[in-house]
């Protein structure tokens, strides 16, 4: 096996490693604050990964979804955000 | 081993080394903006490394011109969701060097009327 195959194929196993280390403090919480960082840092793994896995196995759709993943996250996570904000403001009214 | 692998081999040391540190952190720390600052920096830099990486090992222009593209969105995208994060935890009421379990600090908008 050539030797960037193997980086790349450690790396994804890291990257897989990080994102399961993410989604246990994502799923511990203890409040909304703690998990937005986690879903945060979940998101960048992601892409990462996929950017890992999309040169490992020469594909360009691998990174296209990357791409897209990245946009598409960051717009979710802006409408988390939010709502979390809106809901906390509200109960307190 | 050619001084591709070399060059790709230093930038996936370092993206373990930050995201290690990063992941260590955001268990290690009891607040909030501890967690952010550790994990936010770590993972940005770590993501960062690696995209270098991969973009060292590409095999071709195509998948190079795109991970460029991902990692000049990434750089915008990763900084304003810290910020994005910040700013929930400043104003759902919890200080710097408190846990997060028990926010003792009034919310910021009772705080200005």
């Amino acid at each position: 096996m050539a030797m960037s195959t193997l980086l790349l194929h450690y790396m994804q196993w890291f990257l897989v490693f990080c994102i399961v280390v993410c989604v246990v403090r994502l799923l511990l919480g203890p409040s909304a604050a703690d998990r937005l960082v986690a879903l945060n840092i979940l998101s960048g793994v992601t892409l990462a990964f996929l950017v890992v896995r999309g040169v490992s196995q020469q594909r360009v759709l691998y990174l296209d979804v990357a791409l897209v993943y990245d946009i598409f996250g960051f717009l979710g996570f802006l409408a988390i955000a939010r709502f979390l904000k809106d809901t906390s403001s509200e109960e307190e009214h | 081993m050619s001084i591709r692998e070399w060059l790709a081999l230093c930038a996936f040391l370092s993206a373990v080394v930050f995201g290690l540190a990063g992941l260590v952190g955001m268990f290690r720390f009891h607040d909030p903006f501890s967690r952010m600052q550790a994990g936010g920096l770590c993972g940005t830099t770590a993501v960062f490394s690696t995209c270098i990486g991969a973009l060292i090992l590409a095999p071709n222009t195509a998948i190079a011109a795109r991970i460029v593209v991902i990692m000049a969105f990434f750089l915008v995208s990763a900084p304003t969701g810290s910020y994005i994060v910040a700013r929930f935890t400043w104003q759902t009421g919890i200080s710097a060097g408190e846990e997060s379990a028990k926010p003792k600090r009034l919310p910021h908008h009772k705080e200005t009327t």
